[in-house]
């Protein structure tokens, strides 16, 4: 086929021009390490490049936010795990206390301990955290949770998630009144006795195990059966006798000796002149109170000596119930380390998925450096082929010859 | 005499070809020029003595290479290659806009719920509120950005239209022009007036870049040009101008009118510089903007649907988070933040829950999302009155309390089988039953654990007796879930919209991955068909320029054969002398 002058120049010209923007865009590809520069050059891939790069930033910001929930549960855990410390020393204060060689002014000076100990708990419920938040109070993390000993819980019981993981939330708090605050039982005598006649009483000496009554356990006396008794009725069939004359007031009775269905407690009967159908019942009430407040009324009973036998709050109740407020904190910090283990094995799987995500990035953007680099050699050589070829071809020319 | 007569004929034959081989070669760069060639045929002969002889040579014509089928096929890969090209270019430039790191959408969106969810982790925290209003305003600037860039690729459509229509103009006047030298030489002549014909079949080409033509040659060798649907450009001597006319609708957008009365035939024009413009406005600019307009507004409902259920830092309301929503319509052009205090942020959820003290079992209830869809909804007031849950232990089942309400509401809950159920208080049906009357508390709940008989919860509004959960975040991490969740329809809709009845399909994400993928598609695919139309308009011209084209080599050729006829020649005149004057001297 006939070609023509003009159009050999542009042929050339064309293919060398072509070649010039198809190295340009090896070159670029190479400096940016990237396989692909815009959407078009290859749509599928880039579409996937988005996703995965969406994807990618949303489980940095999973890692991010297990760093937080991590560091909030770390500030909770180290203030449940002083509260912890400190309960334990209240309660061998208690103990301490509890022991009749004590004279007043000892309990008194356990009490004074007891009280600090009490501020100090009362301000580690109204942690803040580092944004200046309480910890323990719900939502309401701008109001003090406790204001006082005595005072009532002010927050409320909103726990906040944080996003650790796709559909995965994990708490970040715990409400006060959830931790600081514990079944609180306390064991009342009440008694019918004949006024002014009688002088019959029951005092309980020792509780132990402090399971508490749930049924109201009754002491009758009655005279119609020699020698006169005392009737328990544990109101659940169990019926026994105590024995019981003027002569015997002080007796300490064991009441699971007399029936192994009944509490492990140690009752003293009193009095000089019972009266038939005298009669005593003994009930454990359970309420929820706070912590501070159970320790504080224990100091006052201390400091005021009331602590024998026939005072409130008896010595079972008070370790009762301070072993119950160290079993709810317990709790709580048993929580804070689960949902530390979660935030744990989320951010392992998380990071795993950031890793995958980053290499399957890497595979559908990045270049591959060998192919590009000797597509970068090839391009180039042919280039100087064409422009040296293009030289030679331009000198042929029967002109030449004329 | 013959020989002199011969020689003479031969000298001026061998001139006109070795002229045109001259013109061949000073016009071998001239642009559309076609090569031309000298026919010549021997004179009719002489009879003299019963013999006839030969009486020399004669130009019988001046050809011009050109094949108009070839030339046919090259205007048309060039109308379809031009317009690949124009579409390409402006493609590639939407291509660019969305793919760009600086100005991608997903960027901004990832900006955006990152800050939300910082927010969530610390709702009291100013910084990470004002973090967040930063982001949704750099979101807003992207969205307008994009409208911005996408209106000036209009404007540039208008005026690359506004160019390419001046320029067929001017090339349609050149060709009626053009058509009346023709008609004027041929009448007058037998010969082709070549070089005219040239300079018309290469403003047809340069038309044909510019929009597809079809011609349609006359007896009177005048050609007639058509465009479209058969709208004529050029008849004979004549030309019809088009025109810029602004769209009936939208005034912002260039169309192209024809004749004086200006009728739009935009619709009907295809190929070249103007089909190209034409086209990839509406397949690219367009569908981009409508897909870029639809995610604002999707993100405005969305965003505000969820965040007008919440409440502030300071217990009020959360109102709209974007605006505007309803005048003017919303788009990615107007799209703006419609807070400016970090404290008007709506993170909490506007009701608190309180389980009894007494409650001896594990039971819990969660508010997991309220329903702020309802005209005339008000955070403040999302209940009417307190709702109370009370198990109820022998029929397991929960007996709920609300607004008085006289007929009994029950959710059945066997912790056997339903611990970690959703319900959605609104739409209670068997085996539970109803909530009575028109008030229905627009809540859904999770109930889990073990309830024993009596244990009860109350839900209430938080803003009873003054808002204090400044610490509640559930509305931030309802926010923070629409990242991921499918809040749009196939079409781009918002679900949160009452007025959408198709299911969600897609997440804002995945919308923008749509639009990228759609134009990064259409922009590929204008890329391989420019390659190819290149590659066969490559093809043609190659086919045209062999049968049309000067190739020097070859007019060296036949500037020495002619050279070496006109000498001989010479030699005739020259020998004719000789034999002439030999006679002479024989006198």
């Amino acid at each position: 086929m006939r070609v023509s002058t003009s159009y050999i120049f542009d042929q050339n010209l064309t293919a060398m021009l072509n070649q010039q923007s198809e190295l340009g865009k090896t070159q670029l590809q190479v400096s940016t390490g990237k396989r692909i520069l815009k959407p078009s050059d290859d749509p599928a891939g880039s579409v996937q490049i988005l996703n995965l790069q969406r994807e990618f930033s949303v489980t940095e910001q999973y890692l991010a936010n297990a760093d937080k929930a991590e560091n909030k549960q770390a500030i909770e855990e180290g203030s449940l795990q002083s509260v912890n410390d400190i309960l334990q020393r209240v309660r061998e204060l208690a103990v301490q206390g509890l022991n009749d060689t004590n004279t007043q002014n000892d309990r008194t000076a356990i009490a004074t301990e007891m009280n600090q100990l009490n501020e100090q708990l009362l301000s580690l419920a109204n942690t803040r955290d580092s944004n200046g938040d309480y910890l323990f109070s719900g939502f309401n993390s701008n109001t003090q949770p406790y204001q006082t000993i005595n005072g009532a819980y002010q927050g409320d019981e909103g726990q906040r998630n944080i996003k650790v993981g796709s559909g995965v939330l994990v708490e970040t708090n715990d409400p006060g009144n959830a931790v600081f605050e514990a079944a609180h039982v306390s064991t009342e005598i009440s008694k019918t006795v004949t006024s002014g006649v009688s002088n019959s009483n029951i005092s309980i000496i020792n509780i132990d195990g402090g399971e508490g009554l749930s049924i109201p356990l009754t002491f009758t006396y009655d005279t119609s059966v020699t020698p006169a008794v005392y009737i328990v009725d544990d109101n659940n069939g169990h019926i026994e006798n105590i024995p019981y004359s003027a002569t015997d007031s002080g007796l300490n009775v064991d009441l699971s000796t007399l029936n192994s269905a009944y509490p492990k407690m140690t009752v003293q009967l009193t009095g000089s002149t019972p009266v038939n159908t005298d009669q005593f019942t003994i009930q454990t009430t359970t309420t929820t109170q706070s912590m501070f407040k159970t320790i504080g009324d224990f100091a006052a009973a201390l400091t005021s000596n009331q602590v024998g036998a026939n005072n409130g709050p008896n010595n079972g109740d008070f370790l009762t119930n301070i072993s119950e407020s160290m079993n709810t904190v317990l709790d709580t910090q048993a929580k804070v380390g689960s949902r530390l283990n979660s935030i744990e094995n989320q951010r392992e799987i998380n990071d795993g998925i950031s890793f995958n995500m980053e290499k399957t990035l890497s595979e559908v953007q990045d270049l591959d450096y060998a192919e590009a680099i000797s597509r970068l050699t090839r391009q180039t050589t042919s280039l100087q082929a064409a422009q040296q070829s293009f030289v030679k071809v331009q000198g042929l020319s029967l002109f030449n010859f004329l | 005499m013959s020989m002199l007569n011969i020689g003479t004929s031969a000298l001026l034959t061998t001139q006109g070809a070795l002229s045109t081989t001259s013109h061949n070669i000073g016009n071998v760069n001239t642009e559309g020029y076609n090569r031309q060639r000298v026919e010549q045929g021997t004179r009719l002969p002489n009879f003299d003595g019963g013999q006839y002889f030969g009486s020399g040579v004669a130009v019988t014509s001046v050809e011009r290479l050109f094949n108009s089928f070839l030339s046919e096929q090259v205007r048309t890969f060039t109308s379809q290659e031009g317009q690949l090209s124009t579409f390409s270019t402006f493609a590639s430039q939407v291509d660019d806009l969305l793919g760009s790191p600086e100005l991608s959408l997903s960027t901004g969106l990832q900006g955006f719920f990152d800050a939300v969810q910082d927010v969530a982790d610390d709702p009291t925290s100013i910084p990470a509120r004002q973090v967040m209003l930063t982001e949704a305003d750099t979101l807003a600037n992207r969205f307008n950005t994009l409208d911005t860039q996408l209106d000036s690729y209009n404007q540039q459509v208008n005026l690359n239209l506004d160019a390419a229509v001046k320029e067929v103009n001017l090339l349609s006047k050149g060709i009626a022009e053009l058509n009346q030298v023709i008609i004027e030489a041929s009448a007058s002549t037998t010969g082709s007036p070549n070089d005219l014909l040239d300079q018309r079949d290469q403003l047809i080409n340069e038309l044909s870049a510019y929009i597809s033509v079809s011609i349609i040659e006359q007896d009177n060798g005048a050609q007639n040009v058509f465009i479209g649907n058969g709208q004529a450009l050029v008849v004979g001597q004549s030309s019809v101008d088009l025109s810029i006319v602004p769209n009936a609708t939208d005034v912002t957008r260039s169309e192209v009118g024809y004749g004086p009365a200006g009728i739009n035939v935009s619709t009907q024009l295809t190929g070249g510089t103007i089909g190209g413009l034409l086209s990839v406005r509406q397949d690219v600019i367009d569908p981009a903007r409508i897909e870029i307009d639809a995610l604002a507004a999707g993100m405005i409902s969305t965003v505000n649907a969820q965040h007008t259920v919440g409440l502030t830092l300071d217990g009020s309301a959360g109102g709209n988070f974007f605006e505007p929503t309803g005048t003017p319509t919303p788009d990615a052009g107007n799209i703006r933040l419609a807070i400016i205090d970090p404290r008007d942020i709506a993170v909490a959820f506007p009701i608190s829950t309180t389980t009894t003290a007494t409650n001896t079992g594990t039971a819990q209830l969660e508010v997991n999302a309220v329903d702020g869809s309802d005209v005339g909804f008000d955070p403040l007031t999302t209940l009417v009155s307190d709702l109370t849950f009370t198990y109820d232990n022998a029929n397991k089942e929960y007996i709920v309390g609300y607004d008085g309400n006289t007929t009994t509401t029950r959710i059945k809950y066997d912790p056997a089988t339903d611990s970690g159920k959703v319900f959605d208080l609104s739409a209670l049906s068997a085996p539970h039953t109803n909530f009575p009357g028109a008030n229905t508390p627009p809540l859904t709940i999770t109930l889990a654990g073990v309830p024993n008989d009596t244990d009860a919860f109350t839900l209430s509004n938080s803003t009873n007796g003054g808002f204090t959960s400044v610490g509640d975040n559930r509305n931030a991490l309802a926010l923070a879930e629409l990242q991921v969740s499918k809040t749009l329809t196939a079409a781009g809709l918002p679900v949160s919209d009452p007025a959408v009845t198709d299911p969600a399909t897609r997440s804002f994400g995945d919308s923008y991955g749509i639009l990228v993928a759609n134009v990064a598609t259409r922009t590929h695919q204008a890329d391989v068909g420019q390659k190819t139309q290149q590659g066969l308009l490559d093809q043609t011209n190659l086919r045209y320029e062999s049968v049309s084209g000067v190739n020097l080599d070859e007019e060296a050729a036949s500037l020495i054969k002619y050279q070496q006829a006109y000498q001989a020649a010479s030699q005739i005149i020259t020998v004719s002398n000789t034999v002439f004057n030999s006679l002479l001297n024989a006198m």
